[in-house]
Formats: structure tokens, sequence, C-alpha cells
């Protein structure tokens, strides 16, 4: 043992480590990774039934008194049946539809979900206490206890049997044809919605079972445990491979142990910034996982892209202008919240109107989009209080600073396709987050900027309700107008050319990274403005002002709206900011009722509500 | 001796346990139609993602104009006057077809896109938003042109310019393909297959297109399965099997060339109307 | 539960009709004071709005039983997001019902709200604000939050002296609160001679402290600092304990909550903590409070809810003395003195700083899963 402590030192407890919450990371991914291969879905859901999984075991422990095999067995069972239930209501109708729509379509299943937990739960932590007899085998100076040894157990397990499945089973058989082509799979006779049930059913019994264990090992479960738990799952299938079941395996644990080592390198609060490093490195250098098998150049597409066939909705002139002059008129009634609430939404039309130009019209899905209000936030926030700008410079300064370093920031993400756009941006997204927090010298890190002057223009502060929302509301109509008339020449079609398909856009000539990076300034340049602005209204912001939630919450807009519709983009941030202003009378059923709204509206209107430009 | 306008050296491309382009050499003069023909697999359409830049191959070299390419991103090899259509369509679903056609002019856009190095993103950016006159005019001849290509076609395309191109019928999609790349005015034109899935008399129609565009002095590389077509249009034949050159020269000859009935014979029969997919 | 409802309900019914309503002059004699309260009823904070209204719901019925002013308020939900605050509080400015604000939750939502009120000239009352510049953004910006500046030095001091911890590691939350008490630890702590031998910040969402604590264990402390709340600081009790570090550990009275020895199980016996008030405690305030809520909740109240509670006593005696209107509460703020309180014993503002001075603390030690006095003996190091 003293000989062991001399040669490896710490590096053998960090090691340890490392691989212990790597289980866990690879516990969630190896589930991701199977719904992926199958639907080409990332399913933002898996958290939320992890989440349930682990409510379901403490139910059924603390009113049950079920013995451990009898508790899995209950998660297993209820945790599958929910992932049919997710499927069968909430998927497979969009079949068919845009591929946009089923990731949107798990993200409010999401909300759902959680918000049950909360309700029926109470969103107060609760102990899950595990039911192995805590026997514990020193290893380093620490030690490691039968609850780690069984997670690694199944997670390996689970790993190496659904490889078996998939390689050596019917069943098996007929889930890799449909990962490789579901038309193709059922022109073969495959039936692909048993395949797809079959799939979720399995996922979400190995998602359960793991908020189940992880449960145990922290002997503390709350409803706001799944977002983190899919972003880290996330993260570690994306290092293992995009639907590799036993890269994932790998990926969570290479997961555990970078951050594990950045941690005992830089300290905790570097711990994510490792994480995400290392997820937009394996994105640049090898984008198909580590463990990824190289494929060379993506087969011809026979039909179909990511964006859905549509005819938008025509507004007509008169329309736009009549609701334009309404809105202008606006506050001359007397309804300040209803003004405040509009200068909201409109603030996030800044960030939804950058988000439909680069989502939707050049097809490069942002995650990590409200990274540009921080950096627009931080700029103009530090401009006015360590150089004494004023709001008229500060502003606009930002707005290109967000610009320049937004462009700079997606670089990386330029070259990728898809759903590897999707998640580089969100992890440079957290990435931009991080940095603020850790960069104490700028950004005064955790305790945020405080004092931040209030609008003013020539010296006279913009302080009424009425005076902000004009400004906004001026704001938001140039960039509209802007954007539109960008759109209507030959920068729209290019980019919406590289959106279509990108290979045949570059064999005519496009250079499709100077268009992405052109639509990605521009938009940070507004989003960037949006921050500004929104900071010197706050007075303070912090690392936590502009967070993922909000990220999401815009793509939802801006999906809501009609990827890459202008005027979408203003309707769904109206939209969403002012249902969970409406549902207020409903309390804690708010969130509900505002998930609910949006699984049914992507039901209906996947294309959304003025449809894909 | 004036070098030929495309000249292909030993190209070889490997995928994970097969060589699919096996040292092929190819040359193609200014104002010729070469035709490249071969059984399914055999290694055409990877051959025209080495030449045009979208995949680089593992040995051997491809010149240009004159140029050495090899390995060239393919929007600079589009620059460079090269434009091909694809053997599935890749038309621009959500594109209305004048648009699809405009995007295939993209490298004759000059006044917008002016060629500053770092501040021409920029500028262009600007002049989008600004439009002054010479944008302007530039754009309206882009538009008129677009709608003589696409008048080629008879009314085939021109009365639906503004319908979406997920709209048209799987022939009409092929024509769009074709009058997009068109729109490049392009050096030399690379066809894939530009007939797949179309019946007698459509196929009719688009060789009687294409002896058009030869008589008008375009330089054309085509890949074709239907023989008879290949036959009448064609200057020279190159005949491709697993990846390599099986035989090379006029058209005639190629033809009754023994391996080429093999090559044919093993797969399917020669000169039938429908590639098997 | 069901009369909160209905408070919701008819508030937020009143607070529509109000948009249009010209604003009418309250008397406190004759009318219902509404307290608009802006926190997380949904979402990741969600628990502390929960502990909220099991303490207001108390503190009205009890204000009502003795005679005192009848209170109700409006819970809006803001989910302690900035975006969603600053709409809640224009809504409240514009609500002549509302005579005071309560909330928000974190700094974040609070102080993006504050140039609102501030302008509404309508009193922000973050009772859980413990931002330094939170009382900066007005004087219409008041806390009773318990000043880190009195609390860290009291820690110090139980760490330092009382428990003879002479090496100390802090692990701290990393948002403003948790940067702020690690600072003013820091400071404290080297004043009183101790040597700090390692400071760790953790995210919010963090579960994993195996490595952070390797790094901590290696630096040789001989006492380690919690600046956590009581779930994360239960979660690594846990980890302490797995790794088998041995240091007596010392954390902030943010960890007392009977959720603490819930979610720590046997791994947070011998930690050391302090609290504001203990059920223990002899003073009648402390003792009407505990059980009242024994009763009425069938649990022992936490800090949450003690704040919770204290702030609601505060209100309905600035309406008793002062009067119900915006301005009467503001003005009575300055002026109000010794409200029995059950974190402070008696709550007084200082008027420049509008915070609340001399909070009480218990020195604690979890024994056999039950918070207990701590005797005076210190641990074997
Ligand atoms: N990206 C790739 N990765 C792996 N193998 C590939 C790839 N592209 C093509 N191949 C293989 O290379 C061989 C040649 O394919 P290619 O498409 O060039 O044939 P082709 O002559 O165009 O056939 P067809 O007449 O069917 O179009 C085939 O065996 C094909 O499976
Ligand atoms: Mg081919």
């Amino acid at each position: 043992m003293m000989i062991n402590q001399l040669a490896f030192g710490p590096w053998l407890d960090y090691t340890v480590n490392g691989l212990i919450i790597g289980n866990i990371y690879a516990l969630l991914a190896v589930g991701l990774a199977l719904i992926f291969g199958v639907a080409n879905l990332i399913n933002f859901a898996h958290g939320s039934v992890y989440t349930v999984g682990a409510y379901l075991g403490w139910a059924s422990i603390t009113y049950l008194h079920t013995p451990l095999p009898v508790t899995l067995v209950i998660v297993i069972t209820g945790s599958a049946l929910l992932g049919v239930a997710i499927e069968r209501v909430g998927l497979r109708a969009l079949h068919g539809s845009s591929r946009i729509a089923p990731l949107l379509a798990t993200i409010g299943i999401s909300l759902v979900l959680d918000q049950l937990v909360q309700l029926f739960c109470s969103p107060d932590p609760r102990a899950l206490a595990s039911q192995l007899p805590d026997l514990r085998i020193q290893i380093g100076r620490g030690t490691i206890g039968t609850l780690d040894l069984l997670i690694a157990g199944v997670g390996l397990v689970s790993a190496t049997g659904l490889y078996g499945f998939l390689r050596y089973t019917k069943l098996g058989w007929a889930v890799r044809a449909t990962a490789q082509d579901q038309d193709a799979a059922r022109q073969m006779g495959v039936d692909t919605d048993r395949v797809n049930v079959t799939v979720f059913a399995i996922a979400s019994a190995l998602g359960g079972v793991s908020g189940l264990l992880v449960g145990m090992y922290y002997n503390s479960i709350d409803p706001n445990m799944s977002f983190d738990a899919t972003l880290k799952g996330v993260v570690a299938m994306m290092i293992g491979g995009l639907g590799n079941v036993p890269g994932a395996l790998g990926g969570g644990l290479l997961l555990g142990l970078t951050e594990s080592y950045g941690i005992a390198l830089f300290g905790s609060s570097y711990r994510n910034l490792f994480a995400f490093a290392l997820l937009i490195l394996i994105l640049v250098a090898a984008p198909n996982g580590l463990f990824g098998r190289r494929r060379d150049l993506p087969p011809e597409p026979m039909t179909g892209t990511f964006i859905a066939r549509s005819r938008p909705l025509r507004l007509p002139r008169a329309l736009v202008a009549g609701v334009v002059l309404a809105a202008a008129l606006l506050p001359l009634l007397p309804a300040p919240y209803l003004l405040q609430t509009l200068t909201t939404a409109l603030l996030s039309a800044l960030l939804a109107l950058s988000l439909t130009l680069v989502a939707g019209t050049v097809g490069q899905i942002s995650l990590g989009h409200a990274a540009l209000l921080a950096i627009g936030g931080y700029a103009s926030g530090l401009l006015a209080l360590d150089c004494g700008l004023p709001f008229v410079w500060s502003v606009p300064l930002a707005g290109v600073i967000t610009a320049l370093l937004g462009t700079l920031l997606v670089f990386p993400a330029l070259r990728m396709q898809g759903h590897y756009v999707s998640i580089a941006t969100l992890g440079i997204g957290e990435i931009v987050t991080l940095v603020i927090l850790n960069w104490t010298g700028l950004t005064q890190g955790a305790m945020g900027l405080t004092g931040i002057p209030a609008p003013a223009i020539g010296g006279i502060e913009l302080t009424s309700v009425r005076s902000v929302y004009w400004l906004v509301l001026v704001l938001v109509v140039a960039i509209a107008l802007l954007q539109t008339r960008l759109l209507s020449g030959h920068l729209g079609r290019t980019w919406r050319a590289i959106r279509e398909d990108e290979v045949a856009a570059r064999s005519y000539g496009v250079a499709a990274n100077r268009y992405k990076a052109l639509a990605f300034g521009f938009g940070a340049f507004g989003a960037g403005v949006g921050g500004a602005i929104t900071a010197h209204l706050y007075s303070y912001i912090d690392y936590r002002t502009f967070d993922t939630t909000l990220s999401i919450l815009a793509l939802t807009m801006v999906i809501l709206g009609g990827l890459g519709n202008v005027a979408g983009a203003v309707l769904g941030s109206v939209l969403l900011v002012s249902l969970p202003e409406l549902f207020r009378a409903a309390a804690e059923y708010r969130m509900l009722a505002y998930g609910l709204v949006l699984l049914v509206l992507i039901r209906y209107r996947p294309q959304g509500l003025l449809g894909t430009v | 001796m004036v070098p030929p306008l495309l000249q292909v050296r030993g190209v070889t491309r490997r995928f994970a346990g097969l060589v699919a382009v096996n040292a092929i050499d190819l040359d193609v003069a200014e104002g010729e139609l070469v035709s490249v023909i071969g059984p399914n697999g055999a290694g055409k359409s990877t051959l025209f993602n080495l030449i045009s830049g979208l995949d680089r191959p593992n040995v051997g070299t491809v010149h240009f104009a004159g140029q050495d390419v090899t390995g060239l991103r393919p929007e600079r090899l589009a620059a460079l006057g090269l434009a091909r259509t694809f053997q599935h369509g890749r038309v621009f679903g959500n594109l209305s077809v004048i648009d699809n056609v405009l995007v295939g002019a993209h490298v004759r856009l000059r006044c917008v896109r002016p060629a500053v190095p770092l501040l021409g993103p920029l500028i262009e950016l600007g002049l989008a938003a600004w439009r002054p006159a010479a944008v302007r005019a530039e754009e309206q001849s882009l538009r008129a042109d677009a709608e003589a290509i696409l008048a080629l076609f008879g009314d085939r395309l021109l009365p639906r310019r503004d319908q979406p191109a997920y709209s048209l019928s799987y022939a009409n999609r092929r024509r769009l393909e074709i009058a997009r790349a068109l729109a490049l005015h392009p050096r030399l034109l690379l066809m894939d297959e530009p007939t797949a899935g179309m019946n007698e008399s459509e196929t009719a129609e688009m060789q009687v297109l294409i002896g058009r565009l030869k008589a008008s002095g375009q330089t054309l590389l085509l890949i074709e399965h239907k023989l008879e077509m290949v036959m009448r249009l064609s200057d020279r034949v190159l005949a491709m099997d697993d990846g390599q050159r099986i035989a090379e020269g006029l058209p005639g000859r190629v033809r009754n060339d023994p391996a080429v009935i093999e090559a044919y014979l093993g797969h399917h029969a020669l000169g039938s109307a429908e590639p098997v997919a | 539960m069901v009369s909160r409802r209905q408070f919701i309900v008819m508030g937020a019914a009143a607070s529509s009709a109000a948009l249009f309503r010209r604003p009418t002059a309250l008397r406190a004699a004759d009318a219902t004071i509404t307290i608009g309260v802006s926190g997380p009823q949904t979402g990741p904070n969600a628990q502390h709005g929960a502990q909220w209204v099991a303490a207001f719901d108390l503190a009205i019925e009890q204000i009502a039983a003795q005679g005192g002013p009848h209170l109700r308020y409006v819970f809006e939900d803001s989910q302690s997001e900035p975006r969603q605050s600053v709409s809640i509080a224009q809504k409240f400015v514009n609500d002549p019902d509302i005579a005071i604000e309560v909330g928000d939750f974190s700094s974040t939502a609070s102080m993006a709200a504050s140039p609102i009120y501030q302008r509404g000239k309508l009193v922000q009352f973050g009772m859980t604000n413990s931002h330094p510049d939170f009382t900066k953004g007005g004087d219409y910006m008041w806390s009773s939050s318990i000043s880190q500046a009195e609390e860290q030095p009291n820690l110090a001091d139980f760490a330092v002296n009382g428990l003879g911890l002479k090496k100390l590691a802090v692990l701290h939350l990393n948002t403003d609160w948790g940067n702020t008490s690690k600072t003013l630890f820091v400071q404290a702590a080297q004043a009183l001679g101790a040597e700090i031998v390692a400071v760790e910040g953790f995210l919010p969402a963090e579960r994993d402290f195996r490595s952070t604590l390797v790094r901590i264990r290696d630096t040789n402390p001989t006492g380690l600092i919690l600046e956590a709340y009581y779930a994360d600081a239960a979660v690594i009790a846990r980890q302490v304990h797995d790794l088998g570090l041995k240091q007596p550990i010392a954390a902030v009275s943010s960890v007392y909550s009977p959720k603490f020895i819930e979610l720590g199980g046997d791994a947070v016996n011998g930690i050391y903590t302090q609290s504001n008030f203990f059920p223990d405690d002899p003073r009648p305030e402390v003792q009407a409070f505990v059980r009242a809520f024994q009763t009425r909740y069938g649990r022992q109240p936490d800090g949450f809810n003690a704040t919770a509670y204290d702030t609601f006593i505060l209100i309905g005696e600035l309406v008793r003395q002062f009067g119900g209107t915006r301005e009467a509460i503001r003005d009575g703020l300055t002026k109000i003195k010794n409200v029995p309180s059950v974190v402070y014993g008696k709550i007084s503002f200082d008027p420049d700083t509008r915070r609340v001075a001399g909070a009480r603390y218990e020195r604690l030690l979890v024994k056999d899963s039950q918070f207990t006095l701590w005797d005076g003996s210190r641990p074997a190091i």
C-alpha cells in the first residue's frame, strides 16, 4: 500500500474518482446512444426519464417497502412503459415531419415530466437510501462501495448486452436496419414502429435504473436533476461517437477522467470547462467520436433535409405594418405590466431573430445562442462601468464585440454538420458561461456586474417603461427589416442553399464557411445589442442571467414561429414570453401548462406557426 | 500542343477494404464530350467526386485548365469553371426553381462579392443590404440569364419558376439540376446519369438537349448507362469496372471490346434502359 | 393549502383588474394589506418557494389571531429568473393593492428587478438577498438576510477558537452568496491566526465532489469549512465519509435543516454548524414559532422557514405601527425598533445600510442524527 502511494500519489485516487463519476455518465450515454442510433434523435427527455426512475424507486421503497430486486423490477417496468408512452404519444406522430420536430418534442416532454415529478413529489430533495450492504473496498487512500461496483456492472452489462442484441438477434438486426434508413427498412418489411417502441423501452428502462442507482449513490434525488444528467450524458455520448453504444461507455469514462484530472490540476470550478473543452476538441479532431469508425464523404441523400417542406404564410404588408403601428401606439394605454412583458418579449426577439437566421435560414441549429447575450451584456456593462462609455456608445460597440467574438468562437463549429453543430454550440455556450464565472479579474466572477447604469440617450435617462419599450421596439423593427432585406437578396438564397444541401452548394462555388460566419456575425450583432440593453435595464447581471435554458427557450421560439421566418421569430418570442405570464393564475401548474401547449403546437404545426421560409 | 482542359493521372481512391477508383487516367479536351460507362459500383461517381473536389484521391493528380487542382475544395473548382450534377439529384428543395438556378450562378456574382481580403465578407454584407445600382444591375442580368437557361427546357421549368423545387416532378428536378449547372457557365460540365429514372421520350428530349450543348461548344464529361445515347453523343468513351479502366477510345471500339461485354454481362445486360438500382 | 390557492387566485384576479383601476388609499385598520411575493414556485429553486409559503401561511394566521392587521399575499412565480422577476416587479408596482414586495430568492433575479421597484417607490424586501450590493440598489431595497459579514467571523471564531482548527480548507458554492461567504470567512479566520490551505468553489448543480476532496485532502488541513446549502452539504459530507477523510467539518448556518440529516444519513454525524435559532431555545418567539410550525406541518422548521416567518411578522408589525401604505411602510422601516424575531431575537434596521445587525447564533453539533447544542468540547485532531 505504501509503495503504491509513493508511486502514484493522489493520481490513483483521481483516476478512481474519475472512473466512478464516469460510470454514471456512461450509463446515461448508453441510453442516449441507443436512441440516437435508431431514431437519429438526441433525446432531451432522457434525463427526465432518469428522474422519474429515481422517484419510482423512491416511492416503491418508501410506500411498498420493496427489497432491491423488486424495486429494480418496478423501476425497469415503469420506465420502460414511460419510454413506450413517449414514443407512442409524443414522437410517432411526428415521423415524416422535419427532423427538428422530434428534438423539440423531447424538450417539451422533458419539461412536462419534470413538472409532474415536482408537483407530485414536491420540489424538495428526498433521501433515497441505498438498499445494498455498504461494504467498502480500500483503493488508494479512498474507498469504493458496492454501489459503485453495481453501477459499473450495470453499465458494462447493458452495453455488452445491447451490443450483442444488436449484432446477433433478429430484432437487433431490424433495429440496425432501421437505424440505417427508416424508409428502406420499412420497405424491406421491418416493422419500424415496433423497433422504435422497443428501443425507447430499452433505453428508458436503462435511464430509469440509472436514476435509481445514482439517486442511491448520492442518497438524494430532486426534480431538477434531469437537465444536468442529459447534458453530461450527451457530452459523453458525443465523445464516444453519436449513436455508438459501446463507444458511449468509453466516452462516459473518458469524460469522468478528464473532469477528475481537470479538478486535480486547476480546481473544481474548472471542471465543466474541461468537460466542454474536451467535447469541442473531439468534435473538431474526431467528429465521429473516439471510438467511431471513420466515415468518409456522407452518402448522397435520396430525399429530404433537416428542414420541413413548407410554404410559409405570406403576411400581407398592410397587416405587418398595422401590427407594428399598433405596437408603437400601445404605450398610450395605461398598461405598464403589459409593456414590461412585451419589452422582455422584444428583447428575446432580438435573440430569436439572430437564431432564426443561423438555425432556420442557414440550418445551423445552435443550442448555445444565449451566450451571445452574455457576451453583449458583459461587454456593454464593462464598457460602461470600467471605461465610463455612455449607453449610446457601449451598446453598439457591444454588438460589434459580440459579432467578432461570437464568430470567432463558433469557428470550430462551422465545418460541422447537423447534430454536431448543435452539440458543439451547446458546449461553446457553456464554455462562455464558465469563462465568465472564472475570469474573476475581468467579470467579477460569481459576484456579477452591479450598478450598470440605466439606458440614457443624450443625457436623458430612459427610465419609464414606455421609453424603454419604444427603444427596443425600434431596434427589433430595424433589425427585422434589415434581415428581411438581406434574405430577399443573393445572401438569402445562398444561406438557404447551404441549409438545404451544403455539398451541392459548395459544388456551385458557395464558400459555406464564409457565409455561415457572415450569418453568425450578423446575428451575433443583434443578439449582442439585445444582451447589452438587457444588462442596462437590469442594472445587474451575472453568469446565470443568460443560461442554457434561455438558449433552449430561444430555439423553441424560433421553431414555433417557423424556422428562418423573421416575423415568426418575433411572434414566437411574444408568445413564449407572454404564455407563462398568462398562465400565472395556474401557479405551480404554470410550467406544466406551458409544456403541454408547446407539445400540442409541435404536434399539429411542426413547420411553425408562420411556416419555414 | 495545348494541354487538355481536364487531365486526370493515376488517381486512386480506397475505401475500407475496397479500391473504388484504381489508377485511372483521363483527358478531356476543350469542346469534347467524353462518356464514362461501367456497371453499378464501377467507381464512376467516385471518380466524379475526385475530379470535382468533393473527395480527395489517395494517389494521383487532377489538372484542370492548366492548374493542379488535386484536393482543391469544391468551391474553388467551381470558381475555376467546373460544374457538376449529382446522380440522385440534389436540388435545393425549399428554394424556388429560379433561386436554384441563381445559386448555380453564384460564382458569377462579381459586384456584390468584391475580392477584398479579410473585409470582403463585411463589404458583401453591406452591399447586400445597400444594393447600389451596379449590384442591382448584376442581379437583373443574372436573373435574365437564368430565365434564358430555364427556357432551354421548353415549358418544363419556366412556368414553374417561382415554385419550390420539392414540388417538381422527378424528371423536372433532374432538368433543374442541369439548369443550375449551366448557370455557372462552366468550362467543363460533369453530368452523373442525367437520364436516370426518365422514360423514353424524356430521355430522347435530354439527348437532344445534350446534343445542342455539345454543338454550342460546351465541354462535357458524362456518366451514362443508356449506351444508345452514349454511342450517339460521345467523342470518346472510358469504360470502367471495379475501379479500373477496362477500355477506352472511340464509342464503336469500346462497345465491341470483349472486356466491356464481359463486364456488363457479368453484371447485367448491355444497353438495358434501366440501371439496376 | 386550500387557503393559499384561494389567495393566489384572488390575487391574480385583483391584480389584472388593477391594471386599469385608479389607486386608492389604503388604511390599515379596515383593509387587508397585500404583500407581493416574487419567488420560485417552479424550476430549480422551487423548494425554497414552498418553504416560504409554509412560513407565510403560519405567520398570517398568527398575526390575525393576535388581532393584528389582516395580511394576504400574492405569490408570483419567477422561477428565480430575471426575465420573469422584472415583469412581476412591473406588475406589483402598478398594482395599487400591493403595499410591499418580498423576494426574489436569488440575487440574479432580485437585483435585475431593483430599478423597477426603486422607480416605482415600492419597498423590495429581499429577505434572502445577501449580495453585498443588493441594498445599494436604492433606498427602497431592504433586507433582513443574515449578513455574512456577521456570520462568517462568527463561524471563523467557532472553528478556530472554539474547535481549535488552525489549518483550514474551504469548500464553497460558487455563487454571489457562496463567494461572499468564502471571502469573509477567509479574512476572519486569517485574522484569528488560522492558515487557509485550500479554497475550492463548486457549481450549483454539482454532485460529485470526490476529486475536489482529494485535492483538499492533499493540502493536509486540520478542518473543513463548508459554505453550502443543506442539500449540497449533505452530498459533500457523504463523499468525505467515502474518501475516508477524518477531519472535523464546520458548516455555515444554511445547512441547518432537518433535510440535511435526512439526506446526509450517518455521514453528517459529527459535523459542527451554527444556527440562528434552535428549537430548544427558550426564547418565547422561538418556542411559539417552532411549536406552531410542528403542529401545523408535522415537521421541524429550518432556517429558510424562520427567515420567511420573521419577515411576515415584521410586516405585520410595520403595518400595525405605521399604517399600510407604501410610504408608511418605507418610513416605518427606518424607524421600527426591536420587533421580536426568531433569527435575530430583535430586529432593527440600520437606516444607512438598510440591513439588520445582530443575528443570534447557537453553536451546534450533529450527534446521533440530531442537531444538539455544542457542549464546548473540542474534536480530536
Ligand atoms: N463514401 C464511401 N465509403 C465507402 N465506400 C464507398 C463510398 N462511396 C462509394 N463507395 C463504394 O465505392 C464503389 C464505387 O461506387 P460508385 O458510387 O463510384 O459507383 P458507380 O460506378 O457510380 O455506380 P452506379 O452506377 O451504381 O452509380 C462502390 O462499391 C461503393 O459502395
Ligand atoms: Mg454512380
